[in-house]
């Protein structure tokens, strides 16, 4: 081994092999954290593990991948993920970006949104699907119903009637995470160059045109961004949904996670539930994965 | 008189979760070796009992001397009354006992959790009685045969085990050997306005059918009351505790052989029941509503009656709380066409955790047998000095004890009587399916009734559901 052989060489530098020490400790504790409790999970899922049947445990091959093909109720919960993740993602993105457009528009005190915004984000989303749960969506006494009543509609039984919870759940994290998308797009339209507008409106074009062929275009990374990570969190929703639903009623709005979560730890049967959860992984990796590929797909064509 | 006895409410979960943190960190302190922090709460030695009639059994209440013992329990006012004796505990037997208030929603995750990687951490829990075959099928508990049997452990004549309820004692039984002493039970019954049904012209429902038509004559949404509710949400613990109730009165069998049926005509019947009384009668949002919400609807003066525990008077005669003190009426479950009438055998009883050694467990035990005693029952109810006195005492004596029920005559018309009779007479052992699979099933069984209960599906249609989902959970 000779030291001019850089990092392609087969054995490791000094130096580098000191930085590999240093960095190691960090390394273990996320190895044992994160990648070991996900290969225990895929592990699982090709076990049967049923507290309720301790004797039926053992290899499962792909049973329950098999069992999860004829599930109804599996696909029942796939659909409404998909669901739940379009709308609310969407709905994140239009109003995210209307409200950031308006706000533009205000000379001073913008900083007063920003503060707002941040508010709903802040809250742990379980306080936030109770304080729905109670306050806002509950019959009679709920803000939204009383609210509604008043303005002469017929009462809405949120909570407990299957469309509208499914609607619900899909308001309460449009309303949490919509700021999300507000406070990034704020920041990318004041980056946003002033010539490049001055340029158009001397060519005579309307606010329109402007929104359409300069400014959508300029926040398309912005956009992406937000839509990929908006999309992960929304596949793997859990807690606001569980405080204010519990995925109920019925299983109108139980997305996979919840019923995964219900197969481990209220029905017991772990193989089971890590194998929806392992099909809950790949989805949301998937997604993406999918999602970064046009990406840096278009990138990579604008660039030629 | 009603004023005599002040019943205090049992506790929302979120007032609770202070107090036991703050507990915690007391308890902490008293750990690093700041003891004195909680003299000032502790109780004089002996204080709320005469530890002299424990000192009569023939067994060593010292056997276990400075073990210390943690017991997982919900933070309702029956347990927190036993946290305030708990001190004499200590003073009897030198064993450092701890209960750890967890919420009603978690405890039996948390019980299985820990039965299961067999830590310890609780060595024992207030149970559910349905998870007795859970808890049994995994060896994860000891029967009590061998502690009870044992002289060293139990003077039988003192304890009288027999005294406690049959109803709680078969519940915490498998295959007819105990693993649980129960401590604190329920009956459910008929909770109505006596007002307004005398102004009605009626009197508590004899039949089911008789209820839906007591619930329809005092129903007048416009006045803001509803005839009647029983718990919608969704939950094993839930709509699946009044629902078993409707099913048994229809004459329904869960059990056909070693298959588990629930799509039966009479099934079927008693879930359309059910949909039909709540969606006719009951107020908007019942599919949500456990029976705090039930007890709150009720105390404000907008429900008509309701079908639920007897403890739950505690709340809808308090007069800090409810509006409709000295207007309650009680009575038994209506009848089914089958004839019966079926109340649940509900009861929270601590078992003796699996994985302790064995010093430990004979501390768990003599908590078992202390909290289980006529001692403890009558320290923790009518002689309790706080406002709150439980009336889910266990043991059949009590029942007969005058102290006993003139402090129940306090709640409303014909309470001791309902709640006597119904212990005595309604109790059922197959009120609910008992198996192993019980969490599963539940669960699948409260999904079925709620999706029945909003229109996702027709009754039918979830009751064939839950029975395909239930073949699979047994099947394996």
């Amino acid at each position: 081994m000779s030291l001019g052989r850089g990092p392609s060489g087969g054995m490791l530098s000094g130096e580098r092999r000191f930085a590999l020490l240093l960095t190691s400790p960090t390394l273990l504790v996320l190895l044992l954290t994160t990648t070991f409790p996900l290969i225990y999970l895929v592990w699982n899922s090709f076990q049967t593990i049923n507290l309720a049947m301790p004797f039926l445990d053992g290899f499962a091959g792909f049973d329950n991948y098999v069992d999860m093909w004829g599930d109804q109720r599996y696909w029942h919960a796939i659909r409404l993920t998909g669901i739940y993740t379009v709308t609310s993602v969407s709905l994140q993105i239009i109003i995210g970006m209307g409200l950031a457009l308006l706000i533009m528009q205000i000379p001073r005190g913008q900083w007063i949104f920003r503060i707002v915004a941040i508010l709903p984000i802040v809250l742990a989303p379980v306080v936030v699907g109770l304080f729905w749960r109670t306050l806002m969506l509950s019959p009679n006494f709920g803000l939204v119903d009383f609210l509604l009543q008043w303005l002469g509609f017929e009462q809405v039984n949120w909570l407990g009637a299957p469309t509208p919870a499914l609607i619900s759940v899909i308001i309460i994290h449009t309303w949490q995470w919509t700021p999300f998308a507000f406070l990034v797009f704020l920041a990318s339209l004041t980056a946003l160059p002033p010539d490049v507008y001055e340029a158009a409106k001397i060519d005579k074009t309307n606010a329109l045109q402007r929104f359409w062929h300069i400014t959508l275009p300029l926040l398309r990374p912005a956009i992406v961004i937000v839509v990929i990570m908006r999309a992960m969190i929304s596949l793997a929703a859990f807690a606001a949904i569980f405080a204010a639903t519990g995925g109920g009623p019925g299983t109108a709005s139980e997305i996979l996670n919840l019923y995964a979560f219900k197969t481990s730890f209220v029905e017991l049967n772990f193989g089971y539930g890590s194998a929806l959860a392992v099909s809950l992984l790949v989805i949301t990796m998937a997604v993406s994965g999918l999602l970064f590929y046009l990406r840096t797909a278009r990138a990579t064509k604008t660039a030629a | 008189m009603s004023n005599k006895f002040d019943p205090y409410p049992q506790s929302p979960p979120t007032k609770w979760s202070r107090r036991t943190l703050l507990k915690t960190a007391l308890a902490g302190a008293t750990a690093l070796g700041a003891p004195g922090l909680l003299i000032g709460r502790a109780h004089a030695a002996g204080k709320h009992m005469d530890l002299e009639s424990f000192r009569g059994a023939g067994i060593n209440w010292r056997m276990a001397e400075g073990e210390k013992i943690t017991i997982g329990v919900i933070p309702a006012g029956y347990f927190k009354n036993l946290e305030e004796v708990l001190p004499d505990f200590k003073t009897l037997t030198g064993v450092d006992a701890r209960l750890e208030m967890t919420p009603p929603g978690q405890i039996r995750q948390k019980a299985v959790l820990d039965l299961s990687s067999k830590t310890g951490t609780w060595a024992s829990h207030a149970a559910d009685p349905m998870y007795y075959m859970l808890y049994v099928t995994n060896n994860w508990i000891d029967p009590l045969d061998d502690y009870l049997g044992n002289g060293k452990l139990t003077d039988e004549g003192w304890f009288q085990f027999e005294d406690i309820q049959p109803g709680h004692r078969g519940a915490t039984s498998v295959d007819g050997r105990p693993y649980g002493v129960p401590y604190d039970g329920e009956a459910t019954i008929q909770i109505y306005r006596k007002d307004v049904y005398d102004a009605a012209g009626i009197g508590p429902a004899d039949t089911l059918d008789e209820y839906t038509a007591n619930a329809a004559k005092v129903h007048n949404p416009s006045q803001r009351l509803w005839g009647c509710a029983l718990r919608g949400f969704r939950g094993a613990g839930q709509n699946m505790y009044i629902y078993p109730s409707i099913f048994r009165a229809y004459g329904g069998e869960w059990f056909d052989g070693d298959r588990v049926t629930v799509d039966t005509p009479e099934a079927l019947a008693a879930l359309e029941y059910y949909v039909n009384l709540l969606n006719n009668y009951a107020p908007a949002g019942v599919e949500n509503w456990n029976w705090p919400d039930i007890a709150d609807a009720f105390g404000q003066g907008t429900v008509g009656s309701y079908i639920d525990a007897h403890g739950s008077a505690a709340v809808v005669a308090n007069p800090e709380k409810s509006k409709v003190v000295g207007k309650i009426g009680f009575a038994r479950w209506p009848k089914g066409p089958s004839g019966k009438r079926v109340t649940s055998i509900w009861n929270w009883s601590f078992p003796i955790n699996g994985a302790l050694s064995d010093k430990q467990k004979q501390a768990t035990w003599l908590f078992n047998q202390w909290a289980g005693s006529r001692e403890t029952q009558i320290a923790t109810s009518y002689a309790f000095p706080g406002a709150y006195k439980r009336t889910g005492a266990n043991r059949a004596s009590l029942w007969s004890d005058a102290k006993f029920i003139d402090m129940m005559a306090g709640f409303g018309h014909n309470y001791t009587q309902a709640a006597i009779e119904s212990f005595a007479n309604d109790t059922d052992p197959d009120w609910r399916p008992r198996l192993p699979q019980w969490p599963a099933v539940g669960d699948t069984m409260a999904t079925a009734i709620q999706s029945a209960l909003v229109g996702q599906a027709t009754p039918i249609a979830a009751l064939k559901e839950a029975q395909q989902k239930i073949d699979k959970i047994l099947k394996g």
